[in-house]
């Protein structure tokens, strides 16, 4: 017997989720969905088709959420995480410090 | 050229960063440098509003502990700083040598993928087994462990004997300070294995899961009784190490303890057997959805609540045994309050910024396939090599520490760039595992208002601050860190 397929659609509010966030999101969710994420009216159009059974698109939203939440900190933090990221890297390679 | 005019405040100057959390009536703060604080909440608002004056009875600890921003001794809380992030500055310290994923065990909450004893083409071959040693000697790290593990290691023990003594002769040439350990559920030990092991400065760690019937009910082994047998090997070591000779050290033997859903509610049995095998530690692991785990999750699992109700009872009833004399720790706080009380880093990759996925540790398969851990290298079981960073025989070290998957679990695991971590009062002192959220939750990153395992270091920290709050129990946990 096939399991039930399920489509489903919303509209997410540009002020509070970017589109690259939708993108990262739907990226996670690859496995659960088809997500398309298109301009629509009063917002982004988010579209789902071939959902798992399980799937919720609440779900979603909230990866959306937070990507977006991790988009926001990039902004302030990336320069402290980027200098953790690089001397964690250099050193575990075995780069010597510069005098 | 005229000086300018000084800038003069027009308002007061607010704390500095400050992480924080709301307990009732008190609130725990800290801070970056490792530093924190148990204040009541009025005092708190009056902190974060930059009012809490010089006169305060609470202003000389705060401001000697970086929380006051007109009294940062910058030079003192940088030193602080790198001294509980020494890890930045080198790399894998701890190499996993997977000798074989035969065993003769069947353990429930099995992570290790193990096959049986009579799989094929499942053993790391001598000559694998010494590229990995030499490998993890071109470590930018002074001082390695090299572990050896499995399956069941014992079921290999030509490469084990061969690995061990490429080791002892690779550390001297290559000036390091090498570890060895070995972590075996002993059912195939013998006294000629024993001493070579002993003789050679090896380590044992077995598994130890409570009284018998909770051992074996978690630990199936169709050979016999799998708690006898380790008992009986743990009583040998104790031996041996309480008969120390001239021309090698010898070390206590240690057990862990893996909390399965069958351990919860027999803390005090589990820590009874413990005490009564003259085993000072006890390291109370939760169990994580990975790898065969997986599979019975539903049997064997728990969330975060009941782990954290576990491990609360647990502490409190080490705590107790301790009030009354006998010596017991709990490892996982001993290492916390390491990093919490001395600020100092305890070597445990799991919970550090970033985590130490290859750049903390390796695992290297028993095909010389590497990977950025061992549960890493359980993804890589089930057909997922995400985690797989080179192999031992066809890449050099830099390229695996340069491999993509070094590089994302890096990212990911940098607190500074989680949304939730990076504004947690345990931030200095916690980590992330980017294995357990792409197998949990389906990304690197995660997410951690849902994440379990975020619960659960959580629930951890709780207990830990909780009581280092009350007087007793701060002069015995502060004991226990640095043993």
């Amino acid at each position: 017997m096939k399991e039930e397929k399920k489509e489903f659609s919303l509209t997410a509010d540009p002020r509070v989720y970017s589109a690259e966030a939708l993108r990262l999101a739907a990226f996670v969710f690859s496995d659960r969905a088809e997500v398309c994420v298109k301009p629509g009216k009063g917002g982004l159009a988010v579209s789902f088709a071939s959902a798992a059974p399980g799937f919720h698109p609440g779900d979603f939203m909230n990866e959306a959420l937070n990507q977006q939440c991790r988009l926001d900190l990039a902004k302030k933090n990336s320069k402290a995480a980027g200098m953790i990221a690089t001397k964690a890297l250099l050193s575990a390679a075995g780069e010597k410090k510069k005098a | 050229m005229a000086q300018k005019n000084p800038a003069k405040r027009t308002s007061p100057a607010g704390p500095p960063q400050l992480l924080w959390r709301r307990e009732g009536a008190d609130c725990l703060v800290t801070n970056d440098f490792g530093h924190y604080a148990w204040l009541k909440c009025k005092d708190f608002n009056l902190l974060a509003a930059g009012s809490l004056g010089e006169k305060h009875p609470k202003y000389a600890e705060l401001a000697d502990k970086g929380f006051v921003r007109d009294r940062l001794d910058f030079e003192g809380l940088a030193a602080k700083w790198r001294s509980k992030n020494a890890y930045l500055g080198t790399g894998p310290g701890l190499h996993i040598l997977v000798l074989t994923l035969r065993c003769n065990h069947k353990c429930l909450y099995c992570q290790s993928a193990a096959a049986g004893v009579g799989a094929r083409n499942a053993d790391m071959s001598v000559e694998t087994a010494r590229k990995s040693v030499d490998f993890a000697l071109q470590s930018s790290n002074p001082a390695i462990t090299i572990e050896f593990q499995g399956g069941e290691p014992l079921l290999n023990w030509e490469a084990l004997k061969a690995a061990v003594l490429r080791a002892r002769a690779g550390a001297k040439k290559a000036g390091k300070q090498v570890s060895l350990a070995l972590v075996s559920n002993f059912s195939l030990m013998t006294e000629e294995k024993a001493s070579f092991l002993v003789e050679n400065e090896v380590s044992v760690c077995t598994s130890l899961d409570g009284p018998a019937d909770l051992h074996n009910r978690n630990r199936l082994f169709s050979g016999g009784n799998s708690h006898a047998a380790t008992i009986k090997w743990l009583k040998y070591f104790q031996e041996r190490y309480k008969h120390q000779v001239p021309g090698y050290r010898t070390f206590k033997p240690s057990a862990l303890l893996t909390v399965s859903r069958y351990s919860l509610g027999r803390h005090k049995e589990i820590i009874d057997e413990y005490v009564k095998h003259g085993l000072e530690d006890i390291f109370i692991r939760p169990l994580a959805p990975i790898g065969y785990a997986k599979k019975c999750w539903g049997q064997i699992g728990y969330g975060a609540a009941e782990f954290t109700k576990f491990y609360l009872a647990s502490l409190d009833y080490i705590h107790k045994l301790n009030r009354n004399g006998t010596v017991i720790r709990e490892k996982m706080a001993a290492m916390m309050l390491e990093k919490i009380v001395n600020s100092r880093d305890p070597g445990y990759v799991d919970a550090r910024c970033p985590c130490g996925a290859a750049i903390g540790q390796i695992a290297y398969n028993y095909n010389g396939d590497l990977y950025t851990c061992d549960e890493g290298r359980m993804v890589g079981w089930e057909g997922d090599d995400t985690f797989r960073i080179g192999n031992v025989r066809a890449d050099s070290y830099r390229k695996v520490m340069a491999s993509a998957a070094t590089r994302a679990c890096v990212l990911s695991s940098n607190l500074e760039s989680q949304p939730d971590c990076a504004r947690c009062v345990y931030k200095p002192y916690c980590g992330v595992c980017p294995v357990y959220n792409y197998e949990v939750q389906g990304s690197l990153w995660g997410d951690m208002a849902a994440n379990d395992r975020c619960g659960l270091f959580k629930g951890i920290f709780g207990a830990l601050f909780a009581l280092l709050k009350k007087p007793g129990g701060e002069a015995i946990l502060k004991k226990w860190a640095g043993k």
